[in-house]
C-alpha cells in the first residue's frame, strides 16, 4: 500500500463541510435572483459560466487518497474467505463496494448483483446450505435493510447462516444530501435484531476487524444464523491513519457441542432395547457427514426414518426411509427420537384446521421421547417459530450431527446377538412396507397422466427423467410438492436443500439461484420447481442469473394464483356457506396470465412456455436443459395442476 | 409438521378410508348421476383446487385425497363432503344439493384413474 498522504487526513468530512458551505452560499444568493430576473437575450450568447471557478475544489481539500478503511475492511473479509458478495448497490457502502471491485480486483469475493436486497439474502441462504458457509451480503442500512428483512427471516427459521453488512451514516454532521440522513440510523439492526444471532456497529477499524471475524465465528457455531454488522461511511470512506497498528484477529477453530455422555449412553441403551424406535430427523444434515451418519445409525438399528426434510438428512429409496408412512410408523413407537427438529411436537400430533382447532397425540401413551438438538442451545423470544413446547423425557441440548459418532458407538456396544436378529427381521418388514408404499406412489403418479394443465405428478416425472442420469441438485421445490421425494431418488447430500425456514414466499426464485451459484464449481446441474407468486416477489433473479450465467433450470409450477390462500379462502367461505364464487378475489394472479416466458426472455434467459400439453412438455424440458447443461440459466413456463 | 410429513401422517388413514368398502356393498346406495353435470359441479364448487381436476389428489395444509373411482361408498362421500372428519371444507345443502353430490360422485366414477405402470415407463426411473 502507497504511504498516506498527510493531507488526506482532512478526509470526507471537511470536503462535505465545504460543499454544505457552497450550498448555503448558492442559496442565499437565489432570492435576489428572483427577485430581479434577467430576461433571455435575443440574439445574444449567455455569459459564459467560470468553469474553472466552479470545477474547483476548495483549495484546503485533498482530491485523492492513497488508501480507505475500506480497503482494510476488505483485507478481513479476504481473510474470511467470502467466495461471494450478493449486494443491490447503495450510497452507504459505496467505499465497501470500491474497495471489492478495484483493491480487491472483484475477486474473492466477487461481486454478484441483485436487483432487490431480499434477493441479495435469499441467495446467500441458498448458497450456504450448499456450500457449508456463508457468503458476504451487503446492504443500505435502512432501505435496504428493510427490504432484505423477510429474508433475513426465513435463513433464522431454517437455521443458515448469512453474513451481512449495511452501511450507515453515524455522525449526523457530515450527512450533507437529505437521503443521508433518511438513510441513516442509531441503530439499525433493531429492526432484525429479533432474528440475527449477533450483531455489532463498530466505531473503528480495529473494532471492525474484531467484530467482522467474531461475527463469522457465531454465525457458523451451531445453531447457525445470520448476523450482521453495521459499517459507518466515514469509516469505510477515509483514509487510514495508520495500517501498520490494524491486526486482523484469526478466526478460531470452533469444537462443536456434543451430547453430554451420560444423555447419549442413555440414549442409546433405550434405543437397542426398543421394539419400534423411530427417528424423526429436520435439519441434522449440515453436512454430507450428516446423512452418512444417519444411515449408519439407522441400519445399525434397523429402525425407520422419517425425514421431515429442512435439509437431505437421509435417502428417498432406502428401505428405512418410512417419510411417506410417518403416521404408521410414529404411531406405533415405543421410542421416538427426535434429530434436529424443529418441532417435535408437530410431528407427533396431529392437528385440525377447523373452527374449533383442536389437537390430539397420534403416539402411543407410553412412549419415549428423546430430543437431540442445537435448538435447546439458542432460542428467542418475539418470533414464535420454536413451535409448541413437547414435554420430551430427554432433551440433548447438542448438535446432532457432531453428535452421532459418539450414538452410534454406544449403540453398536450394546448389540447382542439376539438383538442383531430381531433388528433384522424388523429391517425386512420396514423394506417391503417401504417397497409396497413406492409401488403405490408409482400407480398413484400415472392418474391424469395425458391431463391438461398438467399433473404435478407428470411434471416432476418428466423432469426427472431428463436429469436422473446428471449429478442433480432439486435446490427449490417452492410448495413442497412431494412428488420428488416420492419418486425420485435422493442419496446425496446436495439432492435437496430443504426450504424457506420461515415460510416467507419471495424465498425459493432466488435461495435456489444461490445454491446454484453454489453448484456450479461443482458441475452440479441445478433444477427448481417455481411457483409463480413466489417469482413475481423477485422477479429480478432471472437477471442475476442470465447476468452471471449462473446455469439453473426453473421449472414454473405456474396454478396462475396464490393457490394455498386461494383453499384457505374457500375453506373460510364455506364456513360462512358462503360459496365460491368470490374466493378467487385477491388470491389469484389472472386477468391478465403472466407470461413468464417473455419475462425471463426479457432479461437474457433461454425460456419456452406457457406450456399446458403434457406431450409438449419433455421437448421442451429437452432443449431447456441443454441450455442448462452449457452453462446458462433458463425457464420452462408450465401450466399445471394447483396442486 | 410440515405437508411432506403431514402427508405421510395422514396418507394411511385416508387410503384406508377410500379402500375399506366392497364394490358389491357401495353400489347398493349409491344414486344415479349425471357425470357431465357432475364434473361441472366439481369445477364450479372448488373441488378440483385440492384433489385436482381429474382426482388425482393433491396438497392442502395436509394431503388431499385421490378421488378418481373413489371406492368410498356414497354414504361415506356424503358424509365427509357435509360434515368432514378433518380439514376439509363443509359443504352444505344450501351449496352443494343431494343431485349435485350425486353427480359428483358419478363423475369421480367415470374418471380414468390409475393406468398400469407398463404404459408409463418413466416411472420406473
Amino acid at each position: 500500500m502507497s504511504k498516506r498522504n498527510p493531507a488526506d487526513a482532512i478526509g470526507r468530512r471537511s470536503f462535505l463541510q465545504g460543499a454544505a458551505a457552497a450550498s448555503a452560499a448558492l442559496a442565499a444568493a437565489a432570492p435576489a435572483a428572483a427577485q430581479a430576473p434577467v430576461p433571455p437575450a435575443v440574439g445574444k450568447a449567455a455569459p459564459a459560466p467560470d468553469m474553472v471557478a466552479e470545477t474547483m475544489p476548495p483549495p484546503a481539500d485533498p482530491i485523492q487518497q492513497s488508501s480507505s478503511g475500506a480497503d482494510f475492511m476488505l483485507e478481513v473479509l479476504k481473510a474470511l474467505d467470502f467466495a461471494y458478495v450478493t449486494e443491490t448497490p447503495a450510497s452507504t457502502f459505496r467505499g465497501l463496494h470500491e474497495a471489492i471491485i478495484n483493491y480487491g480486483m472483484n475477486k474473492q469475493p466477487e461481486m454478484i448483483s441483485c436487483t432487490h436486497e431480499e434477493i441479495a439474502v435469499a441467495m446467500a441462504h441458498g448458497y450456504a446450505k450448499i456450500e457449508g458457509r456463508p457468503l458476504l451480503v451487503l446492504a443500505q442500512s435502512t432501505v435496504g435493510l428493510q427490504h432484505a428483512s423477510m429474508a433475513l427471516y426465513n435463513a433464522f427459521c431454517d437455521q443458515v447462516p448469512v453474513y451481512m453488512i449495511v452501511g450507515n451514516t453515524v455522525d449526523a454532521t457530515v450527512r450533507g444530501l437529505s437521503f443521508e440522513s433518511a438513510h441513516s440510523a442509531i441503530d439499525p439492526a433493531v429492526i432484525v435484531r429479533d432474528f440475527v444471532k449477533w450483531d455489532d456497529q463498530p466505531a473503528s477499524l480495529e473494532h471492525f476487524a474484531e467484530s467482522a471475524v467474531r461475527a463469522y465465528k457465531i454465525a457458523t457455531t451451531p445453531p447457525m444464523a445470520p448476523v450482521l454488522l453495521s459499517v459507518d461511511s466515514e469509516l469505510q470512506e477515509n483514509p487510514i491513519a495508520d495500517r501498520a497498528a490494524l491486526r486482523i484477529p484469526k478466526l478460531s477453530r470452533v469444537a462443536i457441542p456434543q451430547g453430554d455422555s451420560g444423555a447419549i449412553a442413555d440414549t442409546a441403551q433405550q434405543l437397542v432395547k426398543a421394539e419400534n424406535p423411530v427417528i424423526i430427523v429436520d435439519r441434522l444434515a449440515r453436512t454430507p457427514a450428516g446423512l452418512t451418519r444417519l444411515i449408519e445409525l439407522a441400519e445399525t438399528l434397523q429402525c425407520p426414518v422419517v425425514d421431515i426434510g429442512g435439509r437431505l438428512n437421509f435417502p428417498t429409496r432406502h428401505p428405512l426411509c418410512h417419510t411417506g408412512r410417518s403416521g404408521a410408523v410414529i404411531s406405533q413407537a415405543d421410542l421416538i427420537l427426535g434429530l434436529e427438529l424443529n418441532d417435535f411436537w408437530g410431528a407427533v400430533h396431529a392437528f385440525g384446521d377447523r373452527i374449533v382447532r383442536r389437537a390430539r397425540s397420534i403416539t402411543r401413551p407410553n412412549v419415549r421421547t428423546i430430543s437431540l438438538g442445537a435448538r435447546d442451545l439458542y432460542i428467542k423470544a418475539n418470533y414464535q417459530d420454536f413451535q409448541r413446547y413437547q414435554d420430551v423425557d430427554l432433551a440433548i441440548a447438542a448438535d446432532g450431527e457432531e453428535s452421532l459418532p459418539s450414538l452410534i458407538d454406544q449403540v453398536r456396544r450394546l448389540l447382542d446377538a439376539d438383538r442383531r436378529s430381531a433388528f433384522e427381521a424388523r429391517g425386512k418388514r420396514l423394506a417391503a412396507a417401504h417397497n409396497a408404499m413406492v409401488e403405490v406412489w408409482k400407480s398413484d403418479a400415472t392418474i391424469g397422466w395425458d391431463a391438461s394443465p398438467i399433473t404435478l405428478a407428470r411434471l416432476c416425472a418428466e423432469l426427472y427423467h431428463q436429469i436422473k442420469d446428471d449429478d442433480w441438485s432439486l435446490v427449490g421445490n417452492g410448495i413442497r410438492v412431494t412428488w420428488p421425494h416420492r419418486l425420485w431418488n435422493f442419496d446425496q447430500h446436495y439432492r435437496w436443500i430443504g426450504s424457506s425456514g420461515g415460510a416467507g414466499v419471495g424465498y425459493n426464485a432466488p435461495a435456489s439461484l444461490g445454491a446454484a451459484l453454489a453448484n456450479r464449481k461443482y458441475g452440479r446441474l441445478s433444477v427448481a420447481i417455481q411457483g409463480d407468486g413466489d417469482l413475481m416477489m423477485g422477479p429480478g433473479t432471472l437477471w442475476s442469473a442470465a447476468h452471471h450465467q449462473i446455469p439453473i433450470l426453473y421449472v414454473m409450477h405456474n396454478n396462475r394464483a396464490w393457490h394455498q390462500e386461494l383453499m384457505y379462502v374457500q375453506a373460510m367461505a364455506n364456513r360462512h356457506g358462503r360459496g365460491l364464487e368470490n374466493a378467487h378475489i385477491g388470491t389469484t394472479i389472472t386477468e391478465p396470465n403472466i407470461d413468464f416466458a417473455m419475462m425471463a426472455k426479457s432479461m437474457g434467459v433461454y425460456s419456452e412456455g406457457p406450456i399446458s400439453d403434457p406431450k409438449t412438455l419433455a421437448p421442451a424440458l429437452t432443449r431447456a436443459l441443454a441450455v442448462v447443461r452449457k452453462g446458462q440459466p433458463a425457464l420452462i413456463d408450465a401450466v399445471v395442476e394447483p396442486r | 409438521m410440515n405437508r411432506w410429513v403431514r402427508f405421510g401422517a395422514v396418507a394411511m388413514g385416508v387410503g384406508l378410508l377410500g379402500l375399506a368398502a366392497a364394490p358389491a356393498v357401495w353400489a347398493l346406495d349409491t344414486p344415479k348421476g349425471d357425470a357431465a353435470n357432475g364434473q361441472k359441479m366439481y369445477l364450479a364448487d372448488g373441488c378440483y383446487q385440492c384433489h385436482g381436476r381429474v382426482g388425482q389428489g393433491g396438497l392442502m395444509t395436509g394431503p388431499a385425497p385421490i378421488l378418481a373411482q373413489t371406492r368410498l361408498p356414497f354414504a361415506a362421500f356424503s358424509r365427509q363432503v357435509r360434515n368432514p372428519v378433518n380439514d376439509m371444507p363443509a359443504y352444505p345443502q344450501t351449496l352443494l344439493s343431494d343431485k349435485d353430490l350425486a353427480d359428483i360422485f358419478a363423475f369421480l366414477q367415470a374418471l380414468p384413474g390409475r393406468r398400469p405402470l407398463k404404459e408409463v415407463p418413466i416411472l420406473n426411473d
